[in-house]
């Protein structure tokens, strides 16, 4: 099966073919999603992880019951959880299939919000088969509102399509770096297969025949297939776009391209052999030349595998072990609970989003503007509108707005480019840092700005901006592109800006 | 005959559920390998199925007590540099 090409309607074709996350639809860009055939935009619509806007509304949550591993990537150091699903460095708590049950009928009792479980580590799921298998099997008989997914290396994936198939699981992850043996052998030293531990470029040829053929057999059971890759610089970072367009091909519906992190402490291979990460500018180039033939994940914050919560918020600590073994969870009754709240989040979701549709008309119909883009960050906490005190954001969102309206570019964690060590510039304060975080960005909109940051702001030339606190981000970024423009700011052409994000 | 884990091991289960032998078992601080029930995997494979998939170099030694997968051999980081690695972060 051949999915549709995405972001190819005519507005993104001489829009420079950006694409982006579907947050960004206030302008002529539509909403990526229209161009998804029914079947598939109805999964992907209120999905935590895929869809923009659903992940102000709903959660997703991971279990850590799968530990083991049957091959080694370079960027993972098997002391800590599968650095494809989750961040270099984070251990998490292995549960049993049982303890994961509770765990996650625990979970969607108390946060109706919860919608999708997934299994994520802290190894390949689909090396522990008896353990994932057991928790989808268990969780699809006993809380069957829950969706299931699963992300894996590929490597089992094949002989597992069948069983995933039963368990009613419509997302699965495979992590694809390479569709080239050569290049394989640069990210992955060794595979287990059939016994025996194979090496180099004979490992990886096996590991990427595994993976494509999984792949093909998933699409062909109707399973949803996003595809992750690693951007790992001067070893696949020319090739994803290649990538890209083979996992395409073949149906799978969106590709998330990820920075490779890499520290010596974490004593990865990479890390320790001084490998870099790709910087925000190449990274964003990346996902832009990817996105012209695929819809791109852009707001993946590479959440922890025992993540719980909207993502990017975590409430893991509400529900530790022994906390959900006093829990006496009803779930029928929790179930009814869920369906209501459900029912009234996809209005609020819906409203809104006929809403974004009749201001992206409006839009169209005002006069263009012919100025240059600008890169705005956004401080929010979820709920589409901007509600976070500047000193207390710990991310920011970035935006780019043009003429051609309002697009989701990045998250950028405040302290994103230091672990707060000593490695990172000598007595830098977190102001210092978060400011150095949002290099690029023209404009900072937040709920308040105190005085000491927004006189470091201004000097660093971003304006702060506490005017729209409470606002629809999309409108609020708007609204401030269009002071600037009539303020006479925006008419040099700066192409420099962009690539800056 | 038989293999042992040592305390490198860092408890990931993979190879407890190759071993033919079902000399392996999950216990604390670490795996650990029933030597009675150890075969080497004499008769089933011409390799130690657990040393193959073990992720971790020196975790599993053999019955001379010699590491089956030497400083090096998986991850491919030259132990000089892991020890240049390690002394630079100690530095800090
Ligand atoms: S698949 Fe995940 S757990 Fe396995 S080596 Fe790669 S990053 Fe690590
Ligand atoms: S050498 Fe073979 S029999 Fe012995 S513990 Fe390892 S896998 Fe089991
Ligand atoms: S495979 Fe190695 S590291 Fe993993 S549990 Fe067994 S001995 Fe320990």
């Amino acid at each position: 099966m051949q999915l549709p090409v995405l972001n190819n309607t005519p507005s993104q074709a001489e829009h420079g073919a950006k694409g982006g996350c579907s947050a960004s639809s206030c302008g002529t860009t539509d909403n990526q999603m229209d161009s998804l055939p029914d079947s598939i935009r109805e999964k992907v619509q209120n999905h935590p992880c895929y869809s923009e806007d659903a992940h102000h509304y709903f959660a997703r949550m991971h279990v850590a019951v799968a530990p083991a591993c049957n091959i080694q990537c370079h960027y993972c150091n098997r002391k800590y959880d599968c650095a494809n699903e989750s961040r270099p460095g984070v251990v998490s708590e292995l549960l049993t299939p049982d303890q994961a049950v509770k765990k996650t009928m625990a979970v969607a009792a108390t946060i109706p919000q919860m919608t999708v479980l997934g299994i994520a580590g802290p190894g390949d799921p689909l090396a522990n088969p008896e353990r994932t298998f057991e928790t989808f099997r268990r969780l699809s008989e006993e809380a069957p509102d829950i969706k299931l997914c699963v992300s894996t290396n590929g490597l089992a994936l094949p002989d597992a399509v069948e069983e995933l198939s039963k368990h009613n699981i419509d997302h699965v992850t495979i992590t694809i770096n390479t569709v080239d043996p050569e290049i394989g052998a640069k990210i992955y030293p060794w595979i287990f297969w059939n016994n025996k531990r194979i090496k180099g470029i004979k490992g990886a040829k096996i590991l990427i025949e595994q993976q494509q053929k999984g792949l093909e057999m998933l699409i062909a059971k109707g399973i949803l297939v996003k595809v992750n890759s690693v951007m790992i610089p001067g070893v696949n970072d020319q090739h994803l776009a290649e990538v890209s367009r083979v996992v395409k091909s073949k149906g799978a519906f969106l590709h998330n391209v990820m920075p490779l992190i890499a520290e010596a402490e974490h004593g990865t291979f990479y890390g320790v052999m001084g490998q870099r990460g790709p910087t925000p500018d190449e990274l964003q180039d990346l996902q832009d030349s990817c996105s012209g033939d695929m819809n791109m994940m852009r707001h993946c914050r590479q959440c922890r595998a025992d993540a719980v919560g909207l993502l990017g918020e975590d409430r893991g600590d509400e529900f530790t072990l022994d906390k959900i073994e006093e829990m006496d969870i009803d779930y029928q009754a929790a179930m009814e609970k869920r369906k209501v709240i459900h029912q009234a989040i996809q209005e609020e979701m819906d409203s809104k989003r006929l809403e974004k549709a009749v201001k992206a008309q409006q839009h169209q119909q005002e006069p263009k503007l012919t100025t240059r883009p600008v890169l705005m960050a956004v401080a929010t906490s979820g709920q589409g509108v901007i509600n976070v005190h500047f000193g207390h954001a710990k991310e920011f969102l970035i935006y780019e707005a043009s003429p051609e309206g309002v697009r989701f570019i990045s998250h950028r964690k405040a302290d994103q480019y230091c672990g707060g060590d000593s490695t990172c510039g000598d007595g830098e304060s977190v102001l210092q840092l978060t400011i150095r975080a949002l290099a690029g960005c023209e404009a900072v909109l937040c709920s308040k700005v105190g005085y000491e940051p927004w006189e470091m702001l201004e000097a660093a030339g971003i304006a702060p901006n506490g005017e729209h606190a409470m606002e629809p981000i999309e409108d609020a970024v708007m609204a401030v592109y269009k002071e600037m423009a009539a303020a006479g700011k925006l008419d040099e052409k700066n192409e420099a800006v962009r690539a800056n994000a | 005959m038989a293999v042992s884990i040592i305390d490198l091991c860092v408890n990931c289960f993979a190879c407890e559920p190759v071993c033919p032998s079902h000399a392996i078992s999950e216990a604390k601080p670490h795996f650990m390998v029933d030597p009675k029930k150890c075969t080497e995997c004499e008769g089933d494979f011409p390799v130690f199925q657990c040393a193959s998939i073990c992720p971790i170099e020196g975790a599993i030694l053999d019955s001379f007590g010699v590491a089956i997968n030497p400083p090096g051999s998986l991850t491919g980081i030259p132990p000089e540099k892991m020890a240049e690695a390690m002394a630079e972060l100690q530095s800090h």
